[in-house]
């Protein structure tokens, strides 16, 4: 791997130089809730550094919380369809966690493993990701519990390490070597040393193996109830979750024109599954959360080899319940 | 064993109850609901002042429906949303035992409705100083900036619909969101959208919202929610002299009718 | 070549209407673009996604067989947003289609033996294709039986069909009503397919049998030819979950690991016996 170093007072001159050279930069933004969430910026000055987790994913760069499939017309020759795939822009993702990049793996796996997602394929051919790796963490961080670090570079393109004056970078793909070419004189040349002692330490609550083989069992696990009755089945989760996919299609406008579209969904919610008969196969919400948690540690490993949980604590700090995943995934396991 | 943890733990023995929703500690040190079903769980329960969650949107599940003899712990707000929901005539089906800590940090168990009652509007909550300062905000702006501040913060609504799932008083089995037939309100979430999905909303808790503050407080993307039916409330309150969740016979001010209601709006 | 946008519907225009029952009709489609007829092929089992533009889609089977080529007809009843706007349509409408999606009936392997069907109401339909496409090779095939009831006799689909099917002396057809739901002058059998399937049990030797319809006729149904001594994997049904995208990434289908849009819908009762009981 290509290690590069620069100043951390140079930092800003490598992003706006991104942002010049005609790139859309996602970056972490304090908001005035106080929370800090993923958009648009114009420039350095409009960055959070200061986080530990974005509210949000940054997998909306990918698949978005509602995206146009097509929009239609209709006139005397009958029905025009088209899409608006090549608009999409070049966009950098900036700050994301080591977490998160990796939740990219998963999703290009699970949208480009069977029946290709033209909608991904197309944004995810667009996305650069400059991962930051972790110099702090709370108590609903669980990465290293799922075979990930505060300083993994699974998924990412450049990842950057915060080392005193200077910061560490590991251009990891050939698209992050092309981003640091941007402005390539802020760069010099470096080598490869370990980032241990300026990564956030998380202490791991389960043996990923261990789960892997207890979790073939667990689906009649007494413990769900307790582990799920108080789940409110909202989107809070889901929506929040760097891997987690569902999502629904909807129509908008009349009949003469209007557009289809794909929107965000989550099998927590007590409609997702109910046929228009009245029947519903997943009848409580213990059965839901249930479905979402196995998806993550058995289904998604059963169907793609890979645990879709990538510890980034999401669920647990959105959760109006205050429900903990790996409390959860621990108790059913037992 | 707690003082708490004993009293339940007699509730379970002499058959007054068969299920408690309470709080235990999860393990990242948050309050997190539990339900307990036989005397052996006890120990977990905890009741803190950081035991925010009203408990009493679980009374609408069918499983807490089904235990029939259902105990309760329950925060000033939460014995609030129980008062509403009785004038409501929602929990009919349940033996309620609802506990409660007074001021001085004593358990308090409530033997009958009137004493719930009773002791709801001998300590009826004021706004947090925080949402008294949001309001007198919002009252502050002119209509423009009101609707500019709503529209904003209702543009980052990702229609996650934690904030109905909280709410003790949004119980309906369908909601009005998700009715299709005709489509009142877009699936997706963009600005306008969400706009008339929390302004529906609003219409149907003004006069009924119990001021409990959690839609807000969970909005994972930080909108305080709550403010619409707390600005609600207040104009309720002084056109109609109707508090919520404050008496079980007071029903719900909005479609009542009483000899001395103004009707301005008729003019 | 670029792998093809599975989100963009076929343009198909309606060119025949049928009534079938009381909310339900069945429509004869045709491609409006010669290219796509040309490319468009699917098997007994496929299911699609009809969309009224602007209303919405919604998942049904392709009722007619692969074997009648130059259409394709669905079957569904009129219940939600989408299915309504459907209805609504008018001769020659043009109306969206995706797919085909999902897996087959695995129909070579059934060379030689008897066939058995077992459906209800509106579960006709995605047997219907099936039944076609034997019927059109009957050589192949041993005895064909088929069980089919509904609530009354007005909810009967392809009435004219059925009538065929008695007629034909190759095909064994058991037709039922729920009791209640006889007409004076019904000249079928009383009683609720499960019940008539009791009692006149189809021999299971060299015999295979499909059962599809409401999740409670496949819960109740496949145990009863397992009593009647047909193998699991000589047992097959075809489920429908609520379905969105049709492709296994929507998320709706799924019956644990189990995507029923693309790993089914067509399940041996081994297959489903190994699921969680989500259906
Ligand atoms: S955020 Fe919490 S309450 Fe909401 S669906 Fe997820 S687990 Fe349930
Ligand atoms: S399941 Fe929770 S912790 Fe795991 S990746 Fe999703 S949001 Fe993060
Ligand atoms: S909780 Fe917040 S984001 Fe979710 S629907 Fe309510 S207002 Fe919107
Ligand atoms: S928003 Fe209105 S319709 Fe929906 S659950 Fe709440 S009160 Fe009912
Ligand atoms: S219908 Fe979308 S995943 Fe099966």
């Amino acid at each position: 791997m290509e290690i590069k170093n620069i100043k951390s007072t140079n930092i800003p001159a490598f992003f706006d130089q991104m942002i010049k050279s005609g790139k859309v930069v996602i970056a972490p933004v304090l908001k005035k809730s106080g929370k800090v969430f993923f958009e648009a910026v114009q420039s350095y000055d409009q960055v959070s550094t200061d986080y530990i987790q974005t509210g949000f994913s940054a997998k909306s760069v990918v698949f978005p919380k509602v995206e146009e499939l097509f929009s239609f017309k209709k006139d005397d020759e009958g029905i025009e369809i088209t899409n608006n795939l090549h608009t999409i822009p070049e966009t950098v993702v900036w700050g994301l966690r080591p977490c998160d990049a990796s939740a990219f793996n998963y999703l290009t796996e699970f949208f480009l493993k069977e029946n290709p997602d033209t909608y991904f394929t197309a944004r995810k051919e667009k996305t650069t990701l400059i991962a930051i790796s972790c110099a702090k963490a709370d108590n609903a961080c669980f990465c290293t519990s799922v075979e990930l670090n505060p300083g993994s570079t699974s998924g990412s393109d450049i990842l950057l390490t915060a080392m005193g004056e200077s910061v560490y970078i590991e251009l990891i793909t050939e698209k992050g070597k092309a981003a640091v070419e941007t402005a390539a004189s802020l760069f010099t040349p470096g080598e490869e040393k370990s980032k241990e002692e300026f990564l956030a330490k998380v202490t791991s609550v389960f043996s990923m193996d261990e789960v892997k083989v207890r979790i073939k069992t667990a689906y009649d696990s007494a413990e769900w109830k307790h582990a799920s009755m108080g789940c409110f089945g909202c989107g809070a989760c889901a929506f929040a979750c760097p891997t987690c996919t569902c999502f629904d299609i909807q129509d908008e406008g009349t009949q003469d024109s209007g557009k289809r579209l794909r929107c965000w969904d989550a099998c927590g919610f007590g409609l997702f599954t109910k046929h228009t008969s009245g029947h519903n196969p997943r009848t409580n919400q213990t059965e839901r959360r249930r479905q979402r948690l196995m998806h993550k540690f058995k289904y998604s490993v059963e169907n793609l080899g890979i645990v879709s949980c990538v510890g980034c604590g999401r669920c647990i700090r959105n959760c109006p319940a205050h429900l903990n995943i790996f409390e959860n995934i621990l108790s059913v396991t037992k | 064993m707690t003082s708490l943890q004993n009293k339940v733990t007699e509730l379970f023995e002499n058959g007054t109850i068969n299920l408690l929703i309470g709080f235990k500690e999860a393990i990242h040190k948050l309050p997190v609901p539990c339900f307990i079903d036989n005397v052996s769980q006890v120990e977990q329960l905890i009741f803190t002042p950081s035991c925010k969650g009203n408990l009493s949107v679980y009374l609408h599940k069918t499983e807490v429906k089904q235990a029939k003899k259902v105990g309760i712990l329950a925060n000033t707000a939460t014995l609030r949303a129980i008062v509403q929901l009785v004038s409501e005539n929602q929990l009919g089906d349940i033996e309620k035992t609802v506990i409660t800590l007074n001021t001085n940090g004593e358990l308090v168990v409530f033997a009958t409705m009137d004493e719930l009652e009773a002791y709801v509007q001998a300590n009826f909550p004021e706004l947090s100083e925080e949402d008294k300062k949001l309001l007198d905000q919002l009252n502050a702006m002119s209509r423009t900036e009101r609707w500019q501040y709503w529209t904003e913060q209702f543009s980052a609504c990702v229609k996650c619909y934690a904030c109905r799932a909280v709410c003790p008083m949004c119980y309906c089995s369908s909601c009005t969101v998700e009715g299709n037939q005709p489509q009142w309100i877009k699936v997706s979430s963009e600005t306008t959208g969400n706009l008339e999905w929390h302004t529906m909303r609003a219409m149907h808790l003004g006069g009924r919202c119990i001021n409990c503050g959690e839609c807000g407080r969970i909005c994972p993307v930080g909108i305080p929610v709550h403010m619409l039916t707390v600005k609600m409330n207040q104009d309720i309150e002084a056109e109609f002299g109707a508090k919520t969740g404050f008496s079980v016979k007071n029903g719900y001010a909005l479609n009542s009718f009483k000899p001395g209601d103004k009707e301005q709006f008729i003019k | 070549m670029e792998p093809k946008n599975q989100y963009i519907p076929y343009k198909m225009r309606i060119a025949n209407i049928i009534e079938e029952a009381p909310l339900v009709q069945t429509y004869r489609l045709e491609f409006v673009d010669e290219k796509d007829a040309a490319q468009f092929s699917f098997k007994a089992g496929q299911f699609a996604e009809y969309g009224v533009f602007g209303e919405g889609e919604s998942t049904f089977c392709i009722a007619s067989s692969p074997t009648r080529e130059g259409y394709l007809e669905c079957t569904f009843r009129s219940s939600g947003r989408v299915t309504k706007a459907l209805a609504n349509c008018e001769l020659n409408d043009i109306i969206g289609l995706r797919g085909p999606f999902g897996n087959t009936f695995p129909i070579e392997e059934w060379y030689g033996k008897n066939i058995v069907f077992i459906t209800g109401g509106i579960g006709l339909p995605p047997l219907r294709c099936l039944i076609w496409n034997l019927l059109d090779q009957r050589e192949k095939f041993g005895d064909i039986t088929i069980y089919y009831g509904a609530r009354t006799v007005n909810d009967l689909v392809y009435k004219e069909e059925l009538e065929e099917w008695k007629n034909r002396s190759d095909v064994n057809l058991f037709l039922t009503v729920d009791p209640g739901g006889e007409t004076p002058d019904w000249k079928g059998l009383v009683g609720f397919v499960p019940t008539i399937l009791e009692q006149n049990p189809p021999k299971s030797e060299n015999s295979v049998a499909i059962i599809a319809g409401p999740p409670i006729l496949i819960k109740m149904g496949m145990p009863i030819l397992g009593k009647n001594g047909f193998e699991n994997n000589n047992i097959y049904t075809t489920l429908e979950n609520r379905m969105k995208c049709g492709v296994g990434k929507c998320g709706h289908c799924t019956v644990g690991k189990t995507y029923v849009c693309k790993d089914g819908p067509v399940f041996t009762y081994d297959e489903v016996l190994n699921m969680p009981p989500e259906y």
